[in-house]
């Protein structure tokens, strides 16, 4: 998954798990850019009576870049409080929730804002927001949707927050991909290590279909994000690198005689969440936790991951004589100076006509955003790929097709942009795990905050 | 997951008193001494209450360590209310770190290290 329990630690803890991180030019704002930070992975819609809810106990954050040190200039910081009407019923409500003060709600969450600067100085600029109860079903929760956009609050100065419960709009056909890297659409192709389970292709399944996630989701001026005098696509001001983290106290106890966890100590970090798939499927099982507790700005140690990722080494092998130009690629040893451009530094001018989002020599894992240039008025999924210079891995979008992408890359699409010698295998440009938006049944929003109303307990399973 | 409990508020839905339980769910209460060590038991470390440290700290160990913050977060002092975690990393050495509030400090006390240990058996 892009980042749905990836790393050994953090796949126990679920409420700091951070699973994608999308940011984009507001379509319909386009002088604000959209972040949105999800967390809590493959939420079934029926868990209740304690449906899913942000930790209080975990500091959740948003930071950006724009200098291009790998070090945060502004940060966003969420902190959460859940709030009980009534400790003396196991309910999560009593009776319809119609307004996000309705007395009938039992366990409620608020949060706070604050917006701090690299300095250490910080603003605070909203607390005691409401998020919106989890989707329950229609007696719980009827007119769910107005009730959740309800949730969308204005914080003034161009500013919107929303926290909560969201349908996971991130496309995978998990099932397949672990299964030993078949893509159902070429599976027949697969070596299958010679048992013929499979005799012909077959589509994609998404695997993350129906599940929902909780998503943090903040629209901000572009000018309160890029240093000032940013303008134009080729001023490197206009790029940012965004990251999301979730940190806890670092000493805890189970205090046996309350069944309650004490926490003590300063905020580590647990979690981390730039680029999509990076700590999935780049970053190797050993490093994996170390990864996801190290600012971006320390990547420079991973680098190897990427010029040699193990992905591209398993594809020829998987797929016998599918990949003869990757296999010689990998071979030759030559390190993968695209996708260190791609994901470590961001792509230098001069590259790709009329794009760049170069952050500079700093390696680090970070969503670069060319703020100056426009949303699209016909999106592509495959982003740079697909001629669309608005997508994917210029930020990300809700809909972006990043498996294909990256899986295009790594079997070698990308690396004649570095070395034009190179012809990349004909299968380069088809490898795919056969999804689409048209794979996420609940549809992704025009506004704010554009990723879809989540599935209801009541209704999923059906 | 696990955390400070959830605050209570609002009316009491069982009857037609409104009760304000805030402040009640706002209090930690202190750990007990045994408790704690139960807990800490499992971080390889020990444990004490607020109180017991307090006087520890006051005492001649060398603090290696200052008190850290979160970047950008202010250290938030602990008050007798909250627990304070102690972990020793050593016991020979006397290598502990104390944890308190959001920050931690860094000791080394070989006699309280084997007082702590001595105690957790």
């Amino acid at each position: 998954m892009s980042s749905h329990r990836e790393a050994p630690e953090i796949s126990k803890d679920p409420v700091a798990d951070s699973t994608d991180l999308y940011a984009f030019v507001s379509p319909d704002q386009p002088t604000t850019v959209t972040i949105i930070a999800n967390y809590i992975p493959l939420q079934a819609p029926a868990g209740g009576p304690n449906f899913y809810e942000f930790g209080d106990d975990v500091l959740y954050e948003i930071h950006v870049d724009n200098d291009g040190d790998a070090l945060a200039d502004v940060t966003y910081r969420f902190n959460f409080q859940t709030r009980l009407r009534n400790p003396d019923t196991f309910l999560y409500n009593t009776a319809p929730i119609l307004t996000l003060n309705s007395t009938s709600w039992n366990s409620r969450q608020f949060y706070s804002v604050r917006k701090v600067m690299e300095d250490g100085t910080g603003t605070e600029l909203a607390k005691n927001l409401a998020s919106p109860p989890c989707n329950v079903g229609p007696l719980s929760t009827p007119n769910y949707a107005s009730l959740a956009q309800a949730a969308v609050h204005d914080l003034g100065g161009g500013i919107k927050v929303f926290a909560g419960q969201r349908a996971e709009g991130f496309y995978v056909d998990l099932g397949a991909i672990f299964d030993l890297g078949d893509l159902r659409p070429f599976e027949n192709l697969h070596n299958q290590y010679g048992m013929s389970v499979f005799t012909g292709p077959a589509p994609g399944v998404n695997a993350t279909n129906r599940v929902n996630v909780h998503s943090i989701a903040i629209q901000v001026p572009i000018t309160d994000l890029v240093q000032k005098g940013a303008s134009g696509e080729s001023d490197p001001r206009s790029v940012i690198g965004v990251w999301t983290t979730a940190s806890r106290q670092a000493a805890s106890v189970f205090d046996a005689e309350t069944g309650k966890t004490v926490t003590s100590g300063p905020f580590v970090q647990v979690s981390r969440l730039g680029n999509p798939l990076i700590n999935e499927v780049i970053i190797a099982l050993g490093d994996k936790d170390l990864w996801n507790k190290l600012p971006p700005a320390g990547d420079k140690q991973f680098a190897h991951y990427y010029a040699q990722p193990g992905l591209a080494a398993a594809l020829p092998t998987l797929y016998p004589g599918v990949f003869p130009n990757l296999a010689a690629l990998v071979a030759s040893g030559k390190p993968r100076a695209d996708l260190e451009a791609i994901l470590l530094t961001g792509i230098p001018s001069g590259i790709i006509s009329g794009f760049q989002n170069n952050t500079g020599s700093v390696l680090s894992d970070m969503l670069r955003l060319n703020t100056a240039i426009p949303p699209s008025s016909n999106p592509n999924i495959l982003g740079l790929l697909g001629g669309d210079l608005a997508g994917f891995p210029n930020g990300r979008r809700v809909a972006d097709d990043i498996v294909t992408v990256e899986l295009r890359a790594v079997a070698g699409l990308t690396f004649p942009l570095v070395d034009n010698t190179f012809t990349p295998d004909g299968a380069a440009s088809k490898v795919t795990d056969g999804l689409t938006p048209a794979s996420v049944t609940a549809p992704f929003l025009t506004t704010f905050p554009y990723l879809g109303v989540p599935y209801s307990g009541f209704d999923n399973p059906s | 997951m696990c955390g400070g409990r959830p605050r209570r508020e609002g009316k009491d839905m069982s009857s037609e008193n409104f009760t304000d339980r805030s402040a009640e769910g706002e209090q930690r209460q202190e750990p007990s001494r045994r408790s704690v060590l139960h807990g800490a038991a499992g971080l390889a470390g020990a444990g004490l209450a607020a109180t017991a440290i307090a006087g520890t700290l006051a005492a001649p160990a060398s603090a290696s360590a200052a008190p850290r913050a979160h970047p950008g977060r202010a250290a938030r002092v602990s008050s007798s209310a909250e627990p304070v975690i102690v972990h020793v990393r050593d016991v020979g050495s006397g290598e502990m770190d104390v944890f308190a509030g959001t920050s931690r400090v860094r000791l080394r006390d070989p006699g309280l290290a084997a007082r702590l240990a001595q105690a957790a058996r």
